[in-house]
């Protein structure tokens, strides 16, 4: 049973210290749906246990990882490196067009930025053919198991990532996001700075320390 | 009101600008560490604080969780924290 005091109080009889609380939590917001946050969690998890497992593998074959890591292309590394945080910045940007209603410009914004994944993807894979000419395979020994699990497990994300990026680009062009409801264009756009996030990491764990 | 919001978007917008650069630079900077570092573990505790750093950049400026409720925000610099501090741990054993 709702209290009539309640329902028929007027705005202005709500206590001064609640009014601030409603707006401070209006304007905390998370961006986007609260499903893709779990479903990113979920995906940092399994990396975290990657990560780990790699750190512990390594101090039990340092010789062999340091050896291993020697015959990595560190520039490529760094190209990709430069190509993510690039195509994750187009997207923030992308997005920042998207609060102001400028959702074609977005979406040239959004091309961009899978331009710089596309760059990623043909570096990656020429690191990977690189080694495969050199011999270099899945089971040459735990490092390199290791590195094609981990950065091929990365690059089926960032596969993902361009999907999803393209279906945002699609609807921002056919103006799908209107009145301003734009969880799913920050629910894409956080899936992409997700994959950056786990490359920044990936990156110096396996290429340089 | 209106221009409050505008100046807010700006500011997120030259926020997004300076991320970026530092993000690049301190990539740069990690890989031409060994460079000026010789202690493999003093230049291991070096390469993960860059990580932390980069971290929080995307977290609060690219993922915008610096406008997100408190938990989430802490839930996720957690992560760019704990992560490298682990693996740290587990390089320093």
């Amino acid at each position: 049973m709702i209290s009539p005091s309640i329902t028929t109080a007027s705005p202005d009889e709500v206590r001064p210290d609640k009014k601030r609380l409603d707006e401070k939590c209006t304007d905390k917001k998370l961006p986007g749906d609260l499903a893709m946050w779990f479903f990113i969690l979920a995906e940092l998890t399994v990396f975290a246990i990657f990560f780990i497992g790699f750190s512990v593998s390594e101090q039990l074959n340092k010789e062999m990882f340091n050896q291993g890591k020697a015959q990595l292309h560190q520039t490529a590394g760094l190209i990709n490196t430069i190509a993510l945080i690039t195509s994750s910045f187009f997207v923030a940007l992308a997005l920042n067009l998207m609060y102001k209603a400028k959702a074609k410009q977005a979406v040239w914004l959004l091309l961009t930025a899978k331009a710089f994944a596309i760059i990623y993807i043909t570096v990656k894979i020429w690191e990977y053919l690189s080694l495969f000419e050199q011999g270099i395979t899945i089971e040459t020994n735990t490092f390199f198991t290791l590195y094609f699990l981990i950065t091929a497990f990365h690059l089926m994300h960032v596969l993902l990532g361009m999907v999803i990026l393209a279906f945002i680009a699609h609807s921002a062009w056919r103006d799908n996001y209107q009145n301003k409801e734009l969880s799913g264009f920050e629910a894409g756009s956080s899936y992409w700075h997700m994959v950056d996030l786990l490359w920044i990491i990936l990156f110096p764990l396996i290429y340089v320390i | 009101m209106h221009r409050d919001k505008e100046m807010q978007k700006h500011k997120t917008m030259s926020a997004a600008v300076n991320s970026w650069i530092v993000l690049i630079v301190l990539s740069i900077i990690a890989i031409y560490l060994p460079t000026f570092i010789d202690n493999p573990s003093m230049y291991t505790i070096c390469a993960l604080i860059i990580v932390m750093i980069k971290g929080q950049q995307i977290v609060d400026v690219f993922m915008e969780l610096n406008n997100a409720p408190k938990f989430w925000r802490i839930f996720f610099l957690s992560y760019i924290v704990l992560l490298p501090l682990i693996i740290s741990v587990i390089y320093l054993m």
